[in-house]
């Protein structure tokens, strides 16, 4: 694989738009919509329940296609691949899942090695990164036994585990922590963080809880009724004041901490998140 | 009782092994073509890999619904001729065999479809997502995470077709229904009648057994 230069956006969506008619006869999903992700960068994309965001997440490795636009990944336009090329160019894109998706007749270390043996690496290979992303996680002592037999933040790493194997460019999170409680959430975030220093992966989450945002992410684009409205700068954990959402957090009630975190919360302080759940507060 | 089972001992045993040869020449091509059709009819299903192939779709799931609303009976008949062509006479548990296969590959081909239909769509997509092929997903995923299901199936259809294989004996198929209806019924010997019940219930009960024990064995969710 030719080397990219680290100017190259690790996720470019060109005008991408993805519409479905609704029960009621609407037309939903994702508007032509542009996003760019440098390299390196832990992006969040957060929103009301049905804003598109797990459609726009879901653009970028095609699992939904466009309707029109260009996804490109690493300088690679999908969007142009044939289907063996795409499924080649989805060897180093990596996926993880609200509910985890593990497969429950394998065990946890074969888990893991599955996309790479999708990808047909040589199993010595196989072997060595399985280990490497084991330990990575903190479950090598799990690895002959069933997901079945793991508790939910353990069934996450292992597909965190699972997901950074063949060595992916980009992770893509939909709703990652969504099912687990606020402490197993603050560990994955520390998880997710680290793969990110570590091994350079850039990550694009997509979540409703402002906390999980503000802790993990570089930079955030909030999300309505298809489109982006607006990107956000979080590296310092503030939400600029004036900007959307920050009204919407003052609007259901979440100014104070989450606004104006004070400087050392860090993802790995035990402290429970508040959970701003914008989800909730549309219904 | 015990003099009819000693005296008919080499005809019970005959008709066993012409019972267990239909058996094993019908769920064989049922497992190996019903099961390649059933995993295409699905996978060419709304939603999955395959989808771009629908018409398959819709003619394969026509022609499982037609070829399994026959009653079986009927379906012995009706393709006697073909019958006759592929094994050479229309009698016989290798005759019988012809439209024991037939009815079988359908009925699988049914009971494995909606037997994956059953395995939660997130494993596929995240297979999809790994940019696995759709014969990757078939070998990682669907026969994976659906081995106990497909075990199940294999005892539904083995329990069904000893049955139907008892049908088959009524014209001339051989096998222990072809004993039961030679002695029990055409002379009236009550005797043969529930030595033949008797046995039909032990493969029946031992089938059932091993199935699900086997099922048990694979599931480790
Ligand atoms: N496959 C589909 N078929 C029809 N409509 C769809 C499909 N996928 C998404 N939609 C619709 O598109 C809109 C956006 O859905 P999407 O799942 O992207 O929202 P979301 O922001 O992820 O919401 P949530 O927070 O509830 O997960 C919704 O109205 C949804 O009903
Ligand atoms: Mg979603």
């Amino acid at each position: 694989m030719p080397k990219t230069p680290s100017s190259t956006p690790a996720i470019e969506l060109r005008a991408v738009s993805r519409r479905f008619a609704d029960p009621g006869g609407r037309t939903v999903g994702v508007h032509p919509t542009s996003l760019s992700v440098p390299q390196g960068e832990i992006h969040g994309i957060i929103g009301f329940s049905g804003a598109g965001k797990s459609t726009l997440l879901r653009l970028v490795n095609l699992l939904e296609r466009p309707d029109a636009g260009e996804v490109i990944v690493h300088g690679n336009t999908l969007t142009r691949l044939s289907a063996a090329g795409l499924r080649q160019a989805r060897h180093r894109i990596g996926m993880i899942f609200q509910h985890f998706n593990l497969l429950h007749n394998q065990t946890v270390a074969d888990n893991v090695a599955l996309p790479m043996r999708i990808a047909g690496a040589d199993p010595a290979r196989i072997r060595e990164r399985v280990q490497v992303c084991l330990d990575f996680v903190g479950l090598a002592e799990k690895a002959d036994v069933y997901p079945g037999r793991l508790s939910g933040g353990q069934k996450q790493r292992v597909a965190i585990a699972r997901a950074l194997a063949p060595e992916p460019h980009v992770l893509l999170a939909d709703e990652p922590t969504s099912a687990l409680d606020p402490r197993t959430t603050l560990d994955l975030l520390g998880v997710l963080a680290d793969a990110n220093r570590r091994f350079g992966v850039t990550i694009l989450l997509v979540s409703h809880e402002m906390e999980v945002i503000r802790r993990l992410c570089h930079r955030v684009s909030v999300m309505e009724g298809g489109r982006i409205v607006e990107q956000l700068d979080i590296a310092d954990g503030r939400i600029p004041e004036g900007s959307q959402l920050a009204s919407w957090l003052s609007d259901f009630g979440a100014v104070g901490p989450a606004a104006s975190p004070s400087p050392t919360t860090r993802p790995d302080e035990a402290a429970a998140p508040h959970h701003f759940a914008l989800e909730a507060a549309h219904a | 009782m015990l003099e009819t089972l000693i005296e008919l001992a080499p005809e019970i045993l005959k008709a066993t092994g012409e019972t267990l040869l239909m058996l094993a020449i019908c769920l064989s091509a049922a497992v190996v073509i019903g099961g390649a059709l059933g995993l295409l009819v699905f996978l060419t299903s709304r939603g999955q890999s395959l989808e771009r192939f629908r018409a398959f779709n819709l003619i394969a799931n026509g022609v499982i619904n037609v070829v399994r609303s026959f009653p079986f009976i009927i379906l012995l008949v009706a393709i006697s001729p073909f019958t006759r062509v592929i094994a050479g006479t229309s009698i016989g548990p290798l005759a019988a065999s012809v439209p024991l296969s037939i009815a079988a590959i359908f009925y699988f081909a049914r009971l494995i479809e909606q037997t994956l239909r059953d395995l939660p769509r997130g494993v596929i997509e995240a297979a999809e997502a790994m940019g696995a092929s759709p014969l990757q997903i078939i070998r990682h995923v669907l026969l994976v995470e659906a081995r106990s299901g497909l075990v199940l199936a294999v005892t539904v259809l083995a329990v069904s077709f000893l049955s139907y294989s008892a049908v088959a004996g009524v014209v001339g198929g051989g096998g222990i229904g072809d004993l039961a209806i030679r002695y029990g019924y055409y002379r009236f010997q009550t005797d043969v009648m529930v030595i033949t019940i008797v046995l039909l219930i032990i493969l029946v009960q031992s089938v059932q057994f091993f199935g699900q024990w086997a099922a048990r064995r694979v599931d480790k969710r």
